[in-house]
This record gives C-alpha cells, sequence and structure tokens, in this order.
C-alpha cells in the first residue's frame, strides 16, 4: 500500500480510529492491530511475501531468547549466524542471485568459456533491504549485549513489521523503537498534531518536489541518445531533489504516522544539501542507514581505531557496501565507491571542516555528480552523460506546451523547500510560521501547503523510489 | 480537545483553500489564448455549424478559414493536442448539452485504441469543468480515478497545474485562427536519420493491447453524434512516411470496422502521395506544416462537399 493513495486514505483513518478505541487503551490488543494492520499493509503488494517477514520475525525472535540462555560462545557465534544467514540469504536471493549470475557468466565468457545457466523470474519483496537489516541489528544488538532480548512476540513482531517504517525505513534499532511497544502509549493533542504536520511537509515533498521533478528528469534520463550536457546538469540537479523530496517525504510520513500512534521514530534527513563536506552530507543523509552501516560494519572493521591505511580502506569498504546495499546494479556499486572515494579525499587533504557557502556549493556539485550513476539506467548511460557534460552541452531540453510545467512547477516547489531550509539552517530562531504562537498563522500555513499539494501536486500514485530498495 | 482543534482546522484549510481555489479559477476561467482558452470556447460559446475535433493532428491540420469558404459554413477547430478518445467523447458530450452542430469532424489517431494510461492521466483537462457537467463527465473520469467526486470538491484539484499555462499566455499570448494553429517549420530530408530501422514502429505496434473501455467510448461517440442528429465524419492525417499499418494496425483497423459498421465515412489521407515524403509540407514527422495543412484541408474540402451538401 501507498502513502499516496487513496487506499492508505482509507486505510490510515481506520486503524487511527480502531488503535485509539481500544478498551482502557490495552497494550496487547494495541500490538495485535498494529501487527495486524502491518501485514495487511504489506500483504496489500503482494501477500506471498509475508510469510518472509513471519520467517525473519520467528527465526530473530528465537535467535534472540537462545542467546538470553546462552552463555557458550561457541553457540552464541552459531545463533548470530543462523540470523546473519538467514537475513542475508533472503536478501541474497531476491535481490542479488541474477546480478551474481549474469556477471558470473559475462566474466566466464570474458576468457572464452561459455557458461550456460538462466537467470530466475524473481521479484523483488518491496523493502527487503530495510526490514532485514533492522531485524538483524537486534540480533546483534542482543549478541554484543548491549539489549535485552524481548520475550514478548507480539511486541517483536509490531517491532518488525511497525507499518509506517516497513518499507522504506527509517531503519529503527531496536533500543529505540521495541522499548516502545512495551509501554502504555497514551494519545495526546500535541502528538497527533506533531504528525499530522509532518505528514502534510512529507506529502508535499513528495508529490510537489520530487513528483514534479521526476517528470523532467525521467524525459531526459530515459533518452540518453536525445539530450545534451546542459540538459542532463539541469536533470541531475532536479534529480537530487527528486530524491530528496521523494525519500525526505517518505521518511517525514513514515515518522508524523508513527506519532499519530503514540511512537517517536528517528529523524532521517538534516538538511542535506546543506552540508559543508562529504563527510558532514553523510551525517545528514539517510541517517538511520549511514549509522546502521557505522555501527554494525565500519565500526567491527575497526572504524578509525586503526592504522592509517586501514582506516582509509574501512571508509571505502563501508561505502561500496553500502552502494551495493541500494541495488543490484554496477551503477550503484560506481555510486558507493565514489562516495567513499571523497570520503577517503576529504580524510587525506582536509582536516578541518570549513563552514563556508562555498563548501556547501562545491559539496552539492560533488553529490550531484555521484547522483548521475545513481540515477542512469546503466553505467553506459552514466559515462555517456558525463561526457556530454564535459564535453557537449549543447541545447537545454525544455519541454513544449503542457510538459513544461513539470520543472517550471519542480523548481516553484523546490524554491519554497529551500526557503524554509535556509531559514532553519542559518536563521533559526528568527520569526516562524510554522511554530508560529498564534495558531492561527499556524494552521493558515498548513493549510497553504496542503492548498499547494493539491494546486501541484502529481496524483498519479507514483512509487517511492526507495522502495526497490 | 481534539475534536475542537480540529474543526477550528479544517475551517480554515476550508476558508483558505475557498478563497485561492476562488482566484485558481478565476485565472483559469478568464484565460483569452492557449488550449484551455480553445477547450472554454468550444465548451461555453461556440455556435459553428461545422466542428472539428481531435489531438494535435486535428488542431495543427484543418484550416478552419478553408473549410468555412469551401464548404460554406461556419467552422471551428477544437483539436487538442495529446488527447485520445475517451476525452473527445467527453468533449462532445460537453459541447452537444449547449449546442449541436451540424457536422463533426473527428480526426482519428491510429493508436487511439490502444491501452494507455497517458490518455486517462490527460483527462484532467476536464477537472475545472466538473461542476458544470457532473452528469457527462462523471461515468467518464470514474473509469480512470476513485472517489472522483470528492477530490473534485477541492478547487485547487480542480485548476491542479494549470497556472503555468495561465501566466505563459497572460504574457506570450497563442494565436489561433478560429481554433487551427499552424505550424510553420520546414522538415529536412535527413529524417528519419540513416541507422534508425522504420520497422521499429511496426514491432511496437504488435505488442500493444486493444483498452475495451476506449473501443466503447468510440462507439459511444458515434451514438452521441447519431442521438443529436449530428453529421458525423471521419479522417485519417496524412504521414510522412508510408507503414504497412493495416496489417498490423489493430487500433486503427478496429475503429474503421466500427465507422462502417455505423455507415460513418471515413476519409484516410495516411497513404495519400501528395504527401508521402514530401518533406516540405511537414513540420515534424507527425505534424504537417502550414503549407501541408492548406493543401490538406483544400483536399479534405472537397471529398466533404458530397456529404456536406446532403444535410444542407
Amino acid at each position: 500500500m501507498l502513502f499516496n493513495s487513496i487506499d492508505f486514505a482509507v486505510f490510515l483513518p481506520t486503524v487511527f480510529l480502531l488503535y485509539w478505541l481500544v478498551k482502557d487503551q490495552n497494550l496487547k490488543l494495541q500490538n495485535f492491530l498494529i501487527v495486524a494492520a502491518s501485514y495487511l499493509f504489506y500483504g496489500w503488494w503482494d501477500w506471498r511475501f509475508l510469510s518472509l517477514i513471519l520467517f525473519s520475525t520467528i527465526v530473530d525472535y528465537l535467535v534472540g531468547l537462545g542467546l538470553l540462555i546462552q552463555n557458550n560462545k561457541t553457540k552464541r557465534k552459531i545463533l548470530l549466524w543462523t540470523s546473519i544467514l538467514v537475513n542475508l540469504g533472503f536478501l541474497a536471493f531476491f535481490k542479488y542471485y541474477n546480478f551474481f549470475l549474469d556477471n558470473f557468466i559475462t566474466a566466464f565468457s570474458f576468457f572464452g568459456k561459455e557458461i550456460k545457466a538462466s537467470s530466475l523470474n524473481i521479484i523483488l519483496p518491496v523493502g527487503i533491504s530495510f526490514y532485514t537489516f533492522q531485524t538483524l541489528s537486534y540480533s546483534i544488538d542482543v549478541y554484543k549485549r548491549k539489549l535485552e532480548p524481548t520475550k514478548d512476540f507480539l511486541a517483536f513482531s509490531a517491532f518488525v513489521s511497525f507499518f509506517p517504517q516497513l518499507v522504506a525505513g527509517p531503519i529503527e534499532r531496536a533500543k529505540n523503537l521495541l522499548p516502545q511497544f512495551y509501554v502504555k502509549r497514551t494519545f495526546t493533542y500535541q502528538l497527533f498534531s506533531e504528525g499530522v504536520k509532518l505528514m502534510i511537509v512529507g506529502f508535499f515533498m513528495k508529490l510537489v518536489v520530487a513528483d514534479r521533478a521526476a517528470i523532467y528528469v525521467n524525459a531526459v534520463y530515459n533518452n540518453v541518445d536525445n539530450h545534451a550536457g546542459l540538459s542532463f546538469m539541469a536533470a541531475t540537479i532536479l534529480f537530487a531533489f527528486q530524491i530528496y523530496g521523494d525519500f525526505a517525504g517518505y521518511s517525514l510520513i513514515a515518522i508524523g504516522t508513527a506519532r499519530l500512534f503514540g511512537f517517536k521514530l528517528m529523524t532521517n534527513f538534516n538538511r542535506p544539501y546543506f552540508a559543508t563536506s562529504v563527510g558532514d552530507f553523510w551525517k545528514r543523509w539517510h541517517i538511520s542507514l549511514s549509522t546502521w552501516f557505522r555501527d554494525y560494519l565500519y565500526i567491527p572493521l575497526g572504524g578509525n581505531q586503526v592504522i592509517y591505511p586501514r582506516w582509509l580502506i574501512n571508509i571505502f569498504i563501508t561505502f561500496l557496501v553500502s552502494g551495493f546495499w541500494h541495488g543490484a546494479n554496477w551503477t550503484f556499486i560506481i555510486w558507493g565507491s565514489l562516495n567513499g572515494i571523497y570520503l577517503i579525499i576529504e580524510a587525506v587533504l582536509f582536516k578541518s571542516n570549513n563552514k563556508k557557502i562555498i563548501n556547501v556549493l562545491l559539496t552539492f556539485i560533488l553529490i550531484c555528480f555521484s547522483w548521475i550513476f545513481f540515477r542512469a539506467n546503466n553505467v553506459n548511460d552514466a559515462l555517456y552523460i558525463v561526457k556530454s557534460i564535459i564535453i557537449n552541452p549543447g541545447k537545454l531540453y525544455i519541454p513544449s506546451d503542457n510538459d513544461v510545467i513539470a520543472p517550471v512547477f519542480a523548481v516553484m516547489a523546490i524554491s519554497i523547500l529551500l526557503g524554509t531550509e535556509i531559514k532553519k539552517e542559518y536563521f533559526n530562531k528568527s520569526f516562524s510560521l510554522a511554530e508560529n504562537k498564534y495558531p492561527l498563522v499556524r494552521w493558515g500555513f498548513y493549510s497553504c501547503i496542503l492548498f499547494l499539494i493539491l494546486y501541484m501536486g502529481v496524483f498519479n500514485s507514483s512509487q517511492f523510489i526507495y522502495f526497490q530498495f | 480537545m481534539l475534536i475542537s482543534k480540529s474543526i477550528k482546522f479544517l475551517l480554515v484549510f476550508i476558508l483558505i483553500e475557498i478563497s485561492l481555489g476562488f482566484i485558481a479559477k478565476k485565472i483559469f476561467f478568464s484565460q483569452t489564448t492557449g488550449k484551455y482558452a480553445r477547450l472554454t470556447y468550444s465548451i461555453q460559446n461556440n455556435s459553428s455549424e461545422v466542428l472539428i475535433m481531435g489531438s494535435s493532428h486535428a488542431n495543427r491540420h484543418f484550416v478552419s478559414n478553408i473549410l468555412e469558404k469551401e464548404l460554406n459554413m461556419t467552422c471551428y477547430n477544437s483539436g487538442v493536442q495529446g488527447q485520445g478518445l475517451i476525452f473527445q467523447t467527453a468533449l462532445l458530450k460537453m459541447i452537444l448539452k449547449r449546442h449541436e452542430p451540424k457536422v463533426v469532424i473527428l480526426n482519428l489517431d491510429e493508436d487511439w485504441l490502444y491501452d494507455s494510461e497517458e490518455f486517462n492521466e490527460r483527462l484532467a483537462d476536464l477537472h475545472p469543468y466538473y461542476w458544470d457537467f457532473r452528469k457527462e463527465l462523471d461515468p467518464i473520469l470514474s473509469l480512470s480515478s476513485e472517489f472522483i467526486t470528492f477530490k473534485l470538491l477541492f478547487s485547487s484539484y480542480q485548476t491542479n497545474s494549470t497556472l503555468v499555462h495561465a501566466l505563459k499566455y497572460f504574457f506570450v499570448p497563442q494565436m489561433d485562427y478560429k481554433g487551427f494553429r499552424p505550424l510553420n517549420q520546414k522538415m529536412e530530408k535527413s529524417f528519419p536519420p540513416i541507422n534508425e530501422p522504420l520497422i521499429s514502429k511496426e514491432k511496437n505496434e504488435e505488442s500493444k493491447i486493444i483498452n475495451k473501455n476506449f473501443a466503447l467510448m468510440f462507439e459511444e461517440f458515434i451514438n452521441d453524434a447519431k442521438l443529436h442528429n449530428v453529421k458525423l465524419i471521419f479522417t485519417v492525417s496524412p504521414q510522412l512516411l508510408q507503414f504497412d499499418r493495416m496489417n498490423v494496425n489493430s487500433s486503427l483497423t478496429l475503429m474503421k470496422i466500427i465507422a462502417e459498421k455505423n455507415r460513418i465515412p471515413i476519409f484516410d489521407f495516411s497513404e495519400d502521395r501528395t504527401f508521402i515524403k514530401k518533406y516540405h509540407l511537414f513540420n515534424d514527422p507527425g505534424h504537417l506544416n502550414n503549407d501541408g495543412a492548406i493543401i490538406f484541408t483544400k483536399l479534405l474540402a472537397n471529398k466533404l462537399q458530397e456529404e456536406v451538401d446532403l444535410i444542407k
């Protein structure tokens, strides 16, 4: 079920009412309702994949219980590896099987060996990368004795399948989210109001910023032969805001929805395009994933507590894996590697992080360059785009008649978004419409945002980009 | 507290929605040139005897003034760029509610019956007129959009995306001649590029599926015209390159079968030698330029003469 669909518009208020109308706000009943609603939400795409979530839930729950009673080091390791193999096994099969097979065939044919193997027609379960990472973090934390395993299967099921963040994060840590399922939630106007406001802003970012930009971006990136450098530059800048609007918008809707049910999820984006270095960017972009890789890959590799060259290798490995996590395609691997290289260069050459505006611009340009590989349909297209930008600027593609609306609205929406972010980034204590002390001003502000969504938004129930990961 | 504050917020939103929505609608209906201005004119004011309908091919190929002169009947070109059959059926219903032209010429695009989400999405052009033509539009818009009545309660949703058009044509008015908009470039002979296989078009056709709703809409278009005693004539526009379409294009074939069944005359210029490979008569591979449009309209007028004489 998509957040930007009529189905969700019916689903959410129904679940919300049932949830808060539960007698005495009984915790068990509310958790049961969350699990049922989450399975319905996920099964809306394809009910067959519910078995994956259920299996993953049972395995990690039992691994947690096993780790609770087991003190033998070897047996504890076996339990941890069971969880890792099951979760990463699902991921490897559904997401990477065909990629590895195709590349093996290509590699062998390069050396003159013909291998006959046919790729499988595998459908990628929506959001598999997100919930497998979330459950994996639980097992690892329990193994490291950083977290007390839960005996409450219902609460654990709700933690794994919690519908607001099930398919595209934020990838929550058990330490933050799981305890919220143990305590009685009380409905407050404050929580409701915060949730609705976050959702309104999230929908603006998705339906107006991202979906408007997408129309121009797709027209250019899906027809690379017909475009030149200037169009690629424009499309890449718009893509930077498309993916931000799409993913940060989703995250805000997820966080807002969770608030409606009395839960607090972690912040996933913090005005990333105001970062003054690539390192700073990764502290502001997809924070839940960046910190996941930091805690469960970079630090176990030794982090920066190793010899200098090894530290740089650790940075590179972390970003390489992060790129691969995004998708089984060389474009994502190059994208991840590029970011790793940026960070290594920063670590070697720039010791202090200067907060100048020029650094914001330089960082934005570097990030945009890496987005070319992220968005391009294949590596050849990406290289063609880079080459065109450098040696063949050509004419800027301006869509005719009807289609010109998309980039114009995208630019208008991006200006509104950037305006509010500049205010928050640099003038946080000045006058605010969104947090004004007068309710009428606040309501007027959010009503205007709602009006803009209806007036400028795209209403074709488009997918969120990160659902494919 | 929740209910009272929510009601207050809702009231503020409704107030803002109504006020800004009112302004948005005012802007929309105050347009004097451009696509929406022509559409509004076709629906609200047009009283011509001959009405041209269709997509950009209709809009760019049928010179209203020539038809008026040759047929001795008033004429308006209501062709709308990018629109398919489902839109034409809705538009005809709206026009017939107020005015019954003597003749409607519908220029058929060969892909009109093929399933395409785009044709449904582009129906949004009709949203601003919804509340004046609810009975006509409801069954058509409901085919592609759920809860359409609820969504169109909001003026902002009715006028979604129209502001850029209004501003664009306010600052740079778009000229038209009784709806007809000429194209003025001449193609160079380098089309198609040497390496581009022409066959690709035919191959693509084979994988396309006929949308049953579109076919039903085509029949409904014919029935509506009959019901209001409107003489219906179908045309197919000239093409730059000749394709062996009829063997593979089931969309056009089906439209021709339906036309024949209903005894609607159809004038197919797609293989007319006057236009095939005549690059100087084309603005782009899909559209005639003004010179081409004049020649085409005169040729068509000659053929129409007999049909039109019958109803005079």
